[in-house]
């Protein structure tokens, strides 16, 4: 069936997207600088950069430190604060050539909900997005991403108070992420992203220090990707929302992993920086899988790795 | 032709050893060539796995042809310097801002200090056609690490040399022979990062503009993962402009070295005491 129309369109709640491709958050601004050598509009959603209620400043230097196919990262979540964000930034999303997730940062409940709200009906905005792998003020420093009870509070207190999609961003560091997947689920969550980056530590050895001014930070890249292809695996067979799996994906082979392992839709981050046309080639691996496949659309293709186990019978 | 950055391939044509560990490496590729500014940078994926692409100043650029000078020093330099001439490299550039020129008939001092010598080729040639009076300090911890001196010798302009082990030129470092120059009326500086910040320190205490390209490890290296960024003062003009951060009672802002910079002027760096 060469030359059929496929079906590249993914639904995250109410959201529809015009393909499964998505750039991750803190790795792409709004596409500006991106849009200088590519067509990011290629991308079926941007996912902005967290934005909190304050300013931040962010962590000293050294923030980034190149690993064996990963890249270690403590940024501090820079960035502008929502009043600035909604001043200068917003107006300009109405130019960004494809939908936008919105990101939202927070150390409490009430922050989360509060600049979730203030998203909620920017121009081009589709979904909200909630990085919830910060220490929670309220619950002794507890990380909202490493507990059901927090998580549940976060996503219910943003949902009570918007209207988009909400989808909170899980992070692998934790005993198991069945559970808190599905207490997103119960709260509300209208899908997850998995994962968020894999805590991690270089020590410089000629200096005897730590690496990165914050010690530790997030590793991303290649080497987290059969971590993730897990992750997404496990939550599959627990939730029934969508899922948005990220991690280490450089190619639309390890995209189709992801989709296959449970994803309906997938997103890229630090391959951009080494390949600025990865979502492009991600895109073509997808659409030539359907082809090869002789599937309509990209929405059959989740979850065919379960599928084809449950038939061998063996778990 | 647009001077905004490409995602090009370049040709490996050339590569010459300098001396232990340190290369010049020629690639062709002609939107780079054509279009960077002095001090700006390229982007290089290089072939092993690597997540992160390579950033390297952009040390010549003529006609079709760019050149690389770059010591090994990790992974992917080493990887870089391997490469057989024919090799097809994946190049985005040229990234990053650019050195001003300084206004007709001022005095400029280039102040280089290891590979930082690099960042002024493009410079050098600019500063020789503005036929702008240019001295060049160069330094290096012994004579053979002051690489670069070859195309830089061809503009003409006088050298000052400085070794740390006194092995050729004077013994010392390139500040201690700034300050036995005349006094200039724009400084250029590239090199580590002490030696900027005493560059820097002696242009403010003597009132000199002063320009320094930064070097730092990078992330995306077109401004999107905030991975790199240096102190500037608030409100000052590579600054992000965003609002100060509650209980941040210093007067910095962070700006990102490979895209707001990677030169800065004296006068908005924040260094640390």
């Amino acid at each position: 069936m060469t030359g059929a129309p496929l079906d590249l369109r993914v639904k995250i709640g109410a959201a529809t997207l015009k393909n499964p491709v998505i750039a991750a958050s803190g790795c792409y601004n709004r596409g500006e600088e991106y849009a200088q050598i590519v067509d990011v509009g290629r991308y079926g959603a941007i996912t902005l950069k967290s934005v909190t209620r304050s300013p931040r400043l962010g962590n000293d230097m050294p923030r980034v430190f190149p690993t064996p196919g990963g890249l270690l990262n403590a940024i501090g979540l820079q960035g502008p604060g929502i009043d600035h964000f909604l001043a200068h930034i917003a107006p300009e999303l109405s130019k960004v050539p494809t939908a936008v997730i919105a990101s939202v940062a927070g150390f409490s409940v009430a922050e989360f909900a509060e600049v979730a709200a203030l998203m909620d009906g920017l121009p081009n905005v589709i979904a909200i997005e909630l990085d919830v792998s910060c220490p929670n003020v309220d619950r002794e420093g507890q990380c909202f991403a490493a507990d059901a009870a927090s998580l549940a509070a976060v996503v219910g207190a943003v949902k009570s108070r918007v209207k988009l999609p909400v989808i909170p961003k899980l992070m692998p560091n934790v005993a198991d992420l069945r559970p808190i997947a599905q207490a997103a689920q119960d709260a509300g969550a209208d899908a997850v992203s998995l994962i968020n980056a894999v805590r991690g530590m270089v020590v410089d050895v000629a200096n005897a220090r730590p690496m990165l001014a914050n010690v530790s930070g997030g590793l991303t890249g290649p080497a987290i990707r059969p971590i993730a292809v897990h992750a997404v695996w496990e939550v599959a067979g627990t939730v029934s929302i969508p899922i948005i799996g990220m991690g280490g994906i450089e190619t639309g082979n390890d995209a189709l992993e992801f989709l296959f392992a449970g994803a309906s839709a997938i997103a890229i981050g630090t391959a951009n920086f080494r390949d600025p046309l990865v979502h492009v080639r991600a895109l073509q691996g997808i659409e030539e899988e359907l082809r090869r496949r002789s599937v309509a659309s990209v929405r059959e293709l989740t979850g065919m790795a379960r599928t084809t186990q449950a038939k061998a019978g063996s778990h | 032709m647009d001077s905004s950055p490409r995602l090009e391939t370049a040709t490996l044509v050339s590569r010459e050893f300098r001396a232990p560990g340190f290369w010049f490496l020629k690639l062709r590729c002609e939107h780079v060539a054509r279009h960077a500014r002095p001090a700006q940078f390229v982007a290089l994926d290089l072939p092993g796995g690597f997540a992160v692409r390579l950033p390297l100043g952009i040390y010549t650029a003529q006609d079709d042809t760019f050149g690389l000078l770059f010591k090994e020093w990790g992974e992917r330099t080493t990887r870089l310097a391997a490469l057989p001439e024919g090799s097809q490299i994946s190049c985005i550039g040229p990234l990053g801002n650019a050195f001003a020129m300084p206004r007709a008939g001022e005095r400029v001092v280039i102040v280089a200090g290891g590979l930082g010598v690099a960042a002024f080729w493009m410079l050098v040639k600019e500063l020789k056609e503005a036929s702008i009076d240019t001295t060049i300090v160069l330094g290096a911890r012994s004579a053979p690490h002051l690489v670069g001196r070859e195309e830089l010798a061809a503009f003409g302009f006088p050298f000052e040399i400085c070794t740390d082990d006194g092995s050729e030129g004077h013994r010392g470092t390139v500040i201690d022979r700034l300050r036995s120059l005349p006094r200039a009326d724009v400084l250029y500086g590239c090199g580590p990062g002490n030696m900027l910040q005493a560059l820097c320190g002696l242009a403010d205490k003597h009132g000199i503009t002063c320009q320094v390209s930064l070097e730092e490890t990078f992330g995306c290296s077109l401004g999107t993962c905030w991975g790199c960024v240096v102190s500037v003062r608030r409100g000052s003009g590579q600054a992000t402009g965003y609002p100060r951060a509650p209980g941040e009672s210093r007067d910095l802002d962070f700006a990102r070295v490979c895209k707001d910079g990677t030169v800065f002027s004296s006068a908005e760096l924040v260094w640390a005491s």
